[in-house]
């Protein structure tokens, strides 16, 4: 064109906070001032195509002319700093990207829960309300460590709000925060501290059997545990219901309330089909309840 | 965490490591290969061996061991075993042998920060002096790598046998219900 | 001199009558009892292929004059097949004993002898007084890598054997059984049986070395077994047993971190609490007190959950 890169615009790609007020500088070169007869008092700021007020120009000096927004809310991209030339043709001097955002707030609800995967495999997932949106690119990490022990974070995948640790370790607190970050600032969850072991969700017993036995009113189950007593002890409950019926009865908790493969379900009627299901959860009540496990039939005796 | 809480914790992750390590152990065997994966195999104890802390102690004189005295000797033996383990998960067999190394020696330094938070609480010093293991030769071949390497899982095991009784004893001493002096806990 | 013979079941056995020539007139007996000629080759008395029966005293007389030429005592017998040994922690940590015995008789007295070995360490193996074979040996030290090393030598007159045992310190950790176990009724529970037991009393430290529980029981009147193992305290309570049959209930313990079950305990019999029959009384007050009284027979005070999948 015409004139070659006669100038540029400091800040280059700013980010901005909504609301806050800005200036940009747009700066000539001296070159051009021989060359072209453009003046930073010639100067004509523009958002998009729409000129910006005059009044928030200020001619810093012959080669540079600032403009100032009170609220950044008004600005858009590009900004652009351009001169009348010649035979008043407007020739563009430089623009810039403008970005408007809001910094990260303080991540917020932040909890946790340990998924048992298999046998010996437990994931950790926390989650966490990100907080209102930033219009910017936001990234999250989950922080959490050991007294004199770090771990590298956790990047969640594809969320904003959630984050899965595939390597967990019981039995020594831990502390748990999350942070988010843009480029106009940082911000930091709660920090939680606990040790893994007592957000456990632990997997649903199996291999769930109901035999029926001598007398006609009693079915005996049996399973097997996930869980090793290592880890922890389980507490259960047990429930069931006639097959033609839709109404679940529970055993009375307290009576499987303490660690154990099998139980003889009273009571019940003679010659009757029944469907089981059973969960567990930590014995001493911290932690979660398992899903129900799959539901077993089994049939009383006749009387 | 009050000291009774801690040292009640300390204990669970020791009979957790215990748990974790009677398969890992077994696995890792199979991964040396006969004969070291046979029951009754049981290999010379070269000098080399030797520098993995031992757990053999005196009975006397282990019953009569302080309370400091007594945690610092596991805290300076989990110091000095995970060294040499991290030295081993480093290249062993499988990835899924790797991994489950990588999570036990992660649960070692657990327990090792666990018996530094007993101390704490209770007000002792952590023990001055290397807890690294000391650097040693690699060994000549393979065979007698492999011998280090069952020795190194024999002496962790028969440690946390230990520890599980050494944790016992102090559990009985200092029940969670006791409130003891809160030192300023390092860390958090 | 009484002489002592000792001779292999199946052995020929040939006894000279002392100094008498061979073409000597003797009288040889057994027990007392003259033996027929037909074993005899000259003065030498020929016992062939000798079995137990054959144990007993034997005496050669010289024919004419009776006086007594010769005289021993002949034990048949085997020599020892490998002696069978078993070590066993059941006082750990304060040490653990061996004892032994033999697969099958000798017939002829036996002499063990008991070598224990720990890495370069001979150590002490005190004969107990009760039982015979055994002895017991105290630890030195604790949490040991290294193996111990125990041979037994059986000797008698007809032979050797052996046998040997290497073991981890806390491979044989073995506790008694639990004692003392008592199990009683819960009163107003038809389901419950609340059992108690003691630590084996030869278990020295259950402060220090805790021992947790396994705990089985069945009704009479089943064949199977229902368990449940116990991590610590010497008490449970058994909440879903069949409402007025009689319970047998058995207890075993293990150290809570290293070794092996005990064996059972002792079984003790329960049946759990069942409601007085009512005695017969006036129309009355049959109608007053069957609203207000729960029979053992009504289903289970139990939490109605409705939906299906409720969680």
């Amino acid at each position: 064109g015409l004139v070659q890169s006669c100038g540029h615009i400091i800040p280059e790609s700013p980010v901005l906070a909504l609301g806050s007020n800005f200036t940009a500088l747009c700066i000539l070169n001296e070159s051009c001032l021989d060359f072209g007869n453009i003046y930073a008092n010639q100067i004509i700021w523009k958002i998009k195509n729409k000129v910006v007020p005059k009044e928030q120009y200020r001619e810093i000096n012959r080669t540079v002319s600032s403009v100032t927004f009170n609220d950044t809310s008004s600005l858009a991209t590009p900004l652009t700093c351009n001169v009348l030339a010649d035979g008043q043709i407007e020739q563009n001097i430089y623009g810039i990207a403008v970005t408007i955002g809001l910094p990260p707030e303080k991540p917020k609800n932040l909890s946790c829960i340990v998924h048992q995967i298999s046998k010996l495999t437990y994931h950790m997932t926390c989650t966490w309300k990100p907080g209102r949106h930033t219009f910017l690119d936001t990234h999250f990490r989950l922080k959490y460590r050991w007294p004199r022990e770090s771990f590298p974070d956790c990047i969640p995948k594809d969320t904003n709000n959630s984050c899965t640790i595939s390597d967990v370790q019981f039995f020594v607190n831990l502390e748990v925060w999350v942070e988010a970050a843009n480029a106009l600032g940082k911000a930091e969850s709660d920090r939680l501290v606990f040790d893994p072991i007592e957000i456990v969700k632990p997997l649903p017993p199996h291999n769930l059997s109901v035999n029926s036995g001598i007398l006609p009113t009693v079915l005996k189950l049996s399973w097997e545990n996930w869980i090793s007593a290592a880890v922890m002890e389980l507490k259960f409950n047990i429930r069931y219901r006639i097959i033609t019926d839709t109404n679940w009865i529970q055993v009375p908790p307290e009576d499987t309330a303490s660690p154990r493969t099998s139980f003889s379900v009273q009571g019940l009627r003679p010659y009757t089909k029944y469907v089981f299901s059973i969960r567990c959860m930590k014995e001493d009540g911290v932690g979660y309840w398992s899903n129900w496990s799959e539901e077993k039939v089994g049939v009383t005796t006749e009387d | 965490l009050g000291a009774g809480q801690s040292i009640q914790k300390t204990y669970d992750l020791t009979r957790y490591l215990e748990h974790q390590l009677r398969t890992l152990a077994g696995t890792y065997l199979n991964y040396l290969g006969p004969p070291f994966n046979e029951p009754d195999f049981t290999p010379p104890r070269l000098a080399r061996a030797e520098r993995v802390p031992g757990a053999t102690v005196d009975l006397e004189l282990w019953r009569g061991l302080t309370d400091n005295a007594r945690l610092a000797a596991n805290y300076r033996a989990y110091s000095r075993l995970l060294c040499y383990l991290r030295a081993l998960d480093g290249q062993a067999g499988t990835a899924e042998l790797r991994h489950r190394l990588g999570h036990f020696c992660s649960s070692l330094q657990g327990l090792v920060l666990s018996i530094a938070g007993v101390m704490s609480s209770l007000g002792y010093p952590l023990p001055a002096g290397p807890t690294a293991a000391p650097g040693s030769p690699g060994a000549a071949n393979d065979f007698l790598k492999k011998m280090d390497e069952f020795w190194l899982l024999k002496e962790l095991q028969t440690w946390l046998w230990r520890s599980a009784k050494d944790f016992n004893r102090l559990k009985k001493k200092v029940p969670p219900a006791v409130v003891t002096l809160r030192l300023e806990a390092r860390g958090f | 001199d009484s002489r002592i013979q000792y001779e292999r079941v199946g052995a020929d056995v040939t006894m000279k009558c002392g100094s008498m020539d061979w073409d000597a007139a003797v009288t040889w007996t057994a027990n007392g009892t003259d033996i027929d000629d037909s074993h005899l080759n000259g003065s030498y008395l020929i016992l062939k292929n000798v079995d137990l029966t054959r144990s007993g005293q034997y005496s050669c007389y010289e024919g004419s004059s009776w006086h007594l030429k010769y005289q021993t005592y002949l034990k048949v017998g085997v020599p020892p097949k490998e002696p069978v040994l078993m070590c066993r922690s059941n006082n750990y940590p304060k040490g653990f004993y061996c004892s032994w015995h033999l697969p099958s008789p000798t017939y002829i007295p036996n002499s063990f002898n008991i070598s224990v070995i720990h890495g370069t360490r001979e150590m002490v193996c005190e004969k107990d007084i009760f039982p015979k074979n055994r002895c017991h040996i105290r630890y030195l030290q604790l949490f040991s890598t290294v193996k111990y090393k125990v041979t037994l030598t059986v000797t008698n007159a007809l032979g050797k054997n052996s046998t040997t045992l290497t073991f981890d310190e806390f491979a044989i950790v073995k506790p008694d059984p639990p004692e003392s176990v008592v199990a009683k009724p819960v009163p107003n529970n038809p389901r419950r049986l609340e059992v108690a037991w003691q630590n084996p009393s030869s278990w020295p430290d259950p402060e220090s070395f805790p021992l947790k529980f396994f705990l089985r029981y069945r009704p009479l009147i089943l064949d199977q077994w229902q368990h449940v193992e116990l991590s610590d305290g010497t008490s449970h309570t058994i909440t879903d047993a069949y409402a007025g049959k009689e319970y047998i209930i058995q207890v075993a313990a293990k150290d809570n971190d290293i070794g092996t079950w005990s064996d059972w305990s002792v079984a003790v019999h329960a049946t759990p609490w069942t409601e007085e029959p009512k005695h017969l009384t006036t129309e009355v007050q049959i109608t007053e007190t069957t609203s207000t009284s729960t029979s053992s027979f009504m289903p289970p005070p139990t939490t109605k959950i409705c939906d299906k999948g409720a969680g």
